[in-house]
């Protein structure tokens, strides 16, 4: 396999529509540091620095371990210098600077907390203070909330410039996934920046201007009728708890205490990464998946399974398609709409629907594994063990706010039930432990429930991004050479499609092929004419990736000739998804990809094929094999043409 | 919305794409134009828009509410009756224009009569503060009303003002001119020299002569200028500020008006130095009835060969374009300018760095003011010296000063830099004042004892504002103006300003209930204090000056007072 990366051009930004007012200030930073006037020195607080030329004075001081309070400023967003909590004084000008914004382009003095600057900043949180309804008891973010800290940290004792009493503008919680609580909005504008430059969705932006200024949708309509795709990429970097999900813990704690109720919870790869970091002391990128297993168990559930099977099933289904799509395509000389698009991501499936329905076709129709789960729980399990599936209730642990909108669609009940009834993000689960008096990091150990309990790595691996494809890779490779991906990489580890570069390109050329194996059977009658096939793949994470993929397509570019690409809507995949916890930055989210790699090498299974649970569900339920009319019936679906119109 | 309907407005912005560009910069003149023809902007047109620019339909909701002129209530009267509610028209009586209109109309302001008729609102300066109370209907200026006139007004618009007593354009007051206004030199002579003479010569004789920016921030002219040429791009941007929005500012209107082709020497002039090819005229919205005009003048020029690919066929290229803002003060920040042509939000952005760096489209720009494109012309004609006769050592040359308010001769005067107050205020015959707001509302009021402050960058600076306060005025009255017209203004980005300004204004509210402690205004002054430090843009850190300067000069004015009785 070759990694083509350096061929594909990405960089000619044809968004030439972000106000440079949040664009960063651009002072391109020398490549060669040791050029003459490259670096630069810099007196922060009385210690010296040399920073090359563009640095901010924020990063400065953060080399120097001096700490600037912010708020509106965020490593994953663009500079907006707005909230201006973080100015400092520079030597020889009058008026202060937001630091984050301030590029150092010569040898300044800097002082972070003289008199004027303690006075500004404990004025902007005065003011910030004065216009939040900070109802700290009952809001979500309590203790984990960044204005919180800040008043805690200037000793805020008085409401200087006095204090919203009664909620004014109420809170929406027509969507499924998130809530909007306007009256805890302090217009640091992090919402805007994710959602129209991270994500290129554009649910949000500043309306109005002066005193009404504030942060809308279309018209100020619900967020239920705009075109939101659920991926909470918001909430993880709202600083208070003005964005938040849909909670379902109260009523998945009614179920538990209801006996008559069978609750069964599946796990997701990525939250178990991450959960750690909900409880002190725990860096992130600490695994904690058997810890968690207990916990769960302790709060009541009855059983908990693993994520991992429905990934390798959705393998398993989604292979197959791309398979029958292949063949269709070179062999029958079907127009076969090629590349597939994975179909995993609930957030990417409403991204596409809106935005390029004419490009649905290309959408894999095999379920989410949360989705199939629930159908196979529903249906197999319950007849297995001779439950009545309306007596089940399936929660699904999930590092996403997207998925609790995946459940409630209405196509997705195939069983006759609700497939998944309710969706839990990270933070909410671990939410449920605390309230249950558990400290996670200190319990034992103990493993998933028979029979969907096996710990496989090409399951776990679809929290990150490029997952899914290495997954893909790995089992079709060997499904149709024969042999073992291992010889072509160290330890199956697919290293092309790892990592957070926005686009990956990989190409796999199919030298030899083996035999049709037992479980895809009568789908084709050989390999023979995939021999010598080069297969191209892509991986894109973040919606504004897939935007630049979809684009690329459509003009019949590079990207037109690859035969599957896998999508998430969440910069990382699923480990920077919408429910895990706050804080996010890429290096948080580095930790937690090298927890799930870590956890994909320890696993025996890694391959989907192999998982035995997969075979046994082949051999007892789906006995016509993947893509049959039943797997069709439950584990596929179809998608709506949603568009973006509003009015 | 029909569906024939929606198809009719996409076919239109594809035509209008075609004329202003296909990119979000033509935002703003497609807005305009659909505004136009349809009187406001339906949901069905911010969402067609916004798809057919590859932007999202929110953000063009974000810009739609940002600037004043743009409307989405589809029940807006036939004539919108805009009445001018800041510092010069209050003085002048605005109050009692408004409850005449009030009466007359049976409507309060924000509401739209029940024949759609007439909407009655308020706006802010339109640049006819000598001649308040002034109001426009539609886009049309009238100035001096009384309440007595209001009736004739309205009855005019039911007749569509096929007979009228007022007049088409209101002309400017000119009392008092100078070298600028009243010389011997010939429209293009300035460019015609410019054009013989090296680049670097320019620079020196505009360095020389010492200007200034006239728009108020007195940034050296040739300094801006030299920055812009010295940056490397294969694009660069001249921009006329005609945004003046300053309350009590209106100078440039007559400029634009009875000096246009000095103006355009001034840019062309820029524009050679740059090595610019394209500039723009960004026009406040509230100068409309200007707009015809100066789009007949820049086509003129093209005819002489004065714009466009070989200008005096000395190989400058260079063409200008007009642009209309749509009523945001903030919008003469040249940040802030630069975006709205961008078809954003007019917000400041961050600086460094600086415009002459990262301007327009990210390429080099010089913003300059309309007075400060004639100042040039007229240097590069008559020489830096002729210019450096007036003004100070660190003032050179004469200014136009916009004067209203308590003053028996409101108008524009053309004076050195340097004057005393309390000579201009002989001048204007205002010599009774209790206080001048000199700089706008932005700038500072000097009570009496200061009189003899001068007006230069060195002292007290001023773009042209001149506001004079007679000894009944009510100070506070005052700085309750100028607050509501700063938590109106202000582009509500940073905390500082957007936040701080209201705090202001209710503290100005408490003063006049009087229940205000004394500690709690030295608090609100701390406050104004940061504002002045730490707010992102030139609009925030000058929003408290006049709050400030008032509580301070006029204290025992201001505190105790026993509450009107309602």
């Amino acid at each position: 396999m070759t990694d083509n990366k350096e061929k594909l051009d990405f960089t000619q930004d044809k968004s030439s529509r972000r106000p440079k007012s949040t664009t960063p200030s651009t002072v391109k930073k020398p490549e060669n540091k040791d050029a003459l006037g490259a670096m630069i020195k810099v007196t922060i607080d009385g210690k010296d620095i040399k920073v090359p030329m563009g640095t901010t004075i924020l990063e400065a001081a953060k080399e120097l371990g001096i700490t600037i309070p912010t708020l509106c400023d965020h490593s994953d967003l663009c500079v907006a210098g707005v909230c201006r909590i973080c100015v400092v004084e520079v030597e020889g000008m009058n008026n202060l600077q937001a630091s984050c914004a301030y590029p150092i382009t010569s040898p300044i003095k800097v002082h972070t907390h003289t008199r004027k600057v303690r006075q500004a900043r404990r004025h902007v949180l005065d003011l910030m203070l004065a216009k939040h309804y900070g109802e700290c008891y009952s809001c979500v973010r309590n203790g984990n909330c960044e204005l919180q800290d800040l008043a805690d940290q200037y000793g805020v004792d008085f409401y200087r410039f006095g204090h919203m009493e009664k909620p004014e503008k109420g809170s929406d919680d027509s969507s499924y996934a998130i809530e909007r609580d306007m009256d805890k909005c302090i217009l640091c504008r992090r919402c805007v920046r994710t959602c129209v430059d991270l994500q290129e969705v554009g649910v949000y932006d500043v309306l109005d201007r002066g005193e009404e200024t504030h942060i809308g949708t279309f018209l100020d309509k619900p967020m239920n009728e705009v075109i939101c795709i659920n991926c909470g990429q918001c909430i993880n970097r709202c600083p208070t708890g003005a964005l938040h999900a849909k909670d379902p813990s109260d009523v998945i704690w009614n179920a538990i205490d209801d006996k008559s109720k069978h609750v069964v919870i599946q796990t997701a790869p990525a939250p178990r990464s991450a959960i750690g970091e909900c409880f002190e002391g725990v860096e992130p990128g600490t695994p904690l998946t058997f810890e968690m297993n207990t916990a769960i168990r302790y709060c009541g559930f009855d059983k908990v399974f693993d994520t991992n099977f429905s990934a390798d099933l959705t393998i398993i289904e989604e292979g197959t398609e791309l398979i029958q799509r292949l063949y269709g395509a070179l062999v029958e000389d079907k127009g076969e709409a090629l590349p597939q698009f994975t179909s995993c991501s609930p957030g990417w499936v409403k991204y596409i629907e809106h935005f390029y329905p004419e490009m649905l076709k290309h959408v894999s129709s095999a379920k989410s594994p949360q989705q199939m789960f629930g159908a196979v729980i529903k249906t197999y399990y319950a007849e297995l063990n001779d439950i009545d599936p309306a007596d089940i209730v399936t929660v699904a642990l999930m590092p996403c706010t997207a998925k609790k909108f995946e459940c409630n669609r209405p196509e997705m009940n195939d069983s006759g039930f609700k497939d998944i009834d309710y969706g839990l993000t990270t933070r909410e689960l671990a939410q449920m432990f605390k309230e249950a008096g558990i400290e996670l990091p200190k319990l034992k150990k103990s493993d998933f429930d028979d029979p969907f309990g096996t710990q496989t790595g090409s399951g776990v691996i679809f929290g990150a991004t490029g997952g899914v494809m290495e997954s893909a890779i790995r089992t079709v490779y060997e499904l149709v050479t024969g042999k073992k991906i291992d010889d072509l990489f160290d330890h199956a580890n697919i290293m092309p499609v790892r990592g957070f570069d926005g686009i990956r390109y990989a190409e796999l050329p199919i030298e030899e092929v083996g035999p049709v194996p037992e479980l895809l059977e009568g789908l084709v009658p050989n390999w023979d004419w995939l021999k010598g096939v080069t297969l191209k793949v892509a991986v894109a994470h973040g919606t504004a990736n897939a935007k630049k993929v979809l684009e690329n397509i459509k003009e019949g570019g590079k990207l037109s000739e690859c035969h599957f690409i896998e999508f998430m809507a969440c910069p990382g995949g699923c480990l920077g998804g919408g429910g895990m916890p706050i804080p996010t930055n890429e290096e948080i989210r580095a930790a937690r990809a090298k927890a799930i790699y870590a956890e994909d090498e320890a696993s025996e299974v890694r391959k989907s094929y192999e998982n035995p649970a997969i075979a046994k569900l082949y051999s007892e339920f789906f006995t016509e094999g993947p893509c049959s009319h039943k797997s069709h019936e439950l584990l596929h679906t179809g998608y709506n043409v949603r568009g973006k119109k509003m009015v | 919305m029909q569906v024939i309907e929606r198809e009719k407005v996409k076919s239109e912005i594809k035509d209008l794409k075609a004329k202003y560009g296909d990119d979000r910069s033509a935002l703003l003149p497609i807005l305009h134009a659909l505004q136009n023809k349809y009187n406001y902007l339906s949901d069905v047109i911010m969402q067609e828009t916004a798809h057919s620019l590859d932007i999202h339909p929110v953000e063009v909701e974000g810009v739609v509410s940002f600037y004043s002129f743009f409307r989405t209530n589809k029940k807006q009267g036939k004539y919108v009756i805009r009445l001018c509610q800041t510092i010069s028209c209050d003085l002048a009586g605005k109050k009692n224009v408004a409850r005449q209109l009030e009466n007359e109309l049976g409507i309060k302001f924000g509401e739209t009569t029940e024949d759609r008729m007439f909407t009655l609102e308020y706006t802010n300066c339109m640049g006819m503060c000598d001649k308040g109370p002034a109001m426009m209907v539609n886009d049309r200026l009238f100035a001096r009303v009384t309440p007595a006139k209001v009736s004739d007004i309205i009855a005019d618009c039911r007749s569509n003002f096929i007979k009228t007593d007022f007049p088409d354009v209101v002309p400017s007051n000119v009392e008092k001119t100078g070298p600028i206004l009243n010389n011997d030199v010939k429209n293009h002579a300035g460019l015609k020299k410019a054009l013989k003479m090296k680049r670097p010569d320019i620079l020196a004789e505009i360095k020389k002569s010492g200007l200034k920016g006239r728009g108020g921030a007195g940034f050296p002219t040739s300094v801006k200028w030299q920055l812009a040429a010295a940056a490397k791009s294969d694009k660069k941007y001249v921009v006329c500020n005609a945004d003046e929005g300053e309350p009590g500012t209106f100078k440039d209107r007559y400029l634009l008006y009875q000096h246009t082709d000095k103006m355009l020497d001034g840019m062309t002039i820029a524009a050679y130095v740059l090595g610019a090819k394209k500039g723009y005229i960004y026009l406040r919205g509230e100068y409309m009835y200007l707009k015809n005009f100066l789009l007949e003048k820049i086509e003129k020029r093209k005819e002489e060969n004065l714009l466009g690919k070989n200008i005096l066929d000395k190989g400058l290229e260079f063409d200008i374009e007009l642009r209309m803002g749509a009523g945001a003060y903030v919008c003469g920040e040249e940040t802030a300018l630069i975006e709205s042509l961008e078809g954003n939000r007019g917000e400041a952005r961050n600086r460094p760095p600086f415009p002459t760096d990262v301007g327009l489209q990210n390429h080099p720009t010089t913003v300059n003011n309309v007075e400060t494109f004639i100042d040039s012309a007229l240097i590069c004609a008559q020489g830096a010296d002729w210019f450096q006769e007036h003004g100070t050592e660190q003032s050179s040359g004469t200014k136009l000063f916009s004067v209203s308010g308590d003053c028996k001769k409101p108008g524009i005067y053309e004076l050195p830099y340097g004057i005393t107050i309390r000579d201009m205020l002989a001048e204007v015959e205002g010599e009774a004042a209790k206080a001048v707001q000199i700089g706008g509302a932005g700038g500072q009021c000097i009570p009496a004892k200061d009189f003899d402050r001068k007006i230069s960058y060195e002292d007290v600076p001023s773009g042209g504002s001149i506001i004079v306060f007679g000894p009944e005025r009510d100070m506070l009255k005052v700085a309750k103006n100028f607050m509501e017209f700063f938590v109106e203004e202000s582009c509500g980005q940073c905390t500082p300003c957007r936040e701080g300004n209201p705090k202001l204004l209710e503290g100005i509210e408490m003063l006049e209930e009087g229940r205000c402690s004394s500690s709690y205004l030295s608090e609100l002054i701390k406050l104004g204090e940061t504002m002045q430090v730490a707010s992102k843009c030139g609009l925030g850190q000058s929003s408290p000056n006049a709050f400030l300067s008032i509580v301070k000069n006029f204290k025992s004015e201001v505190l105790g007072r026993v509450p009107e009785k309602v």
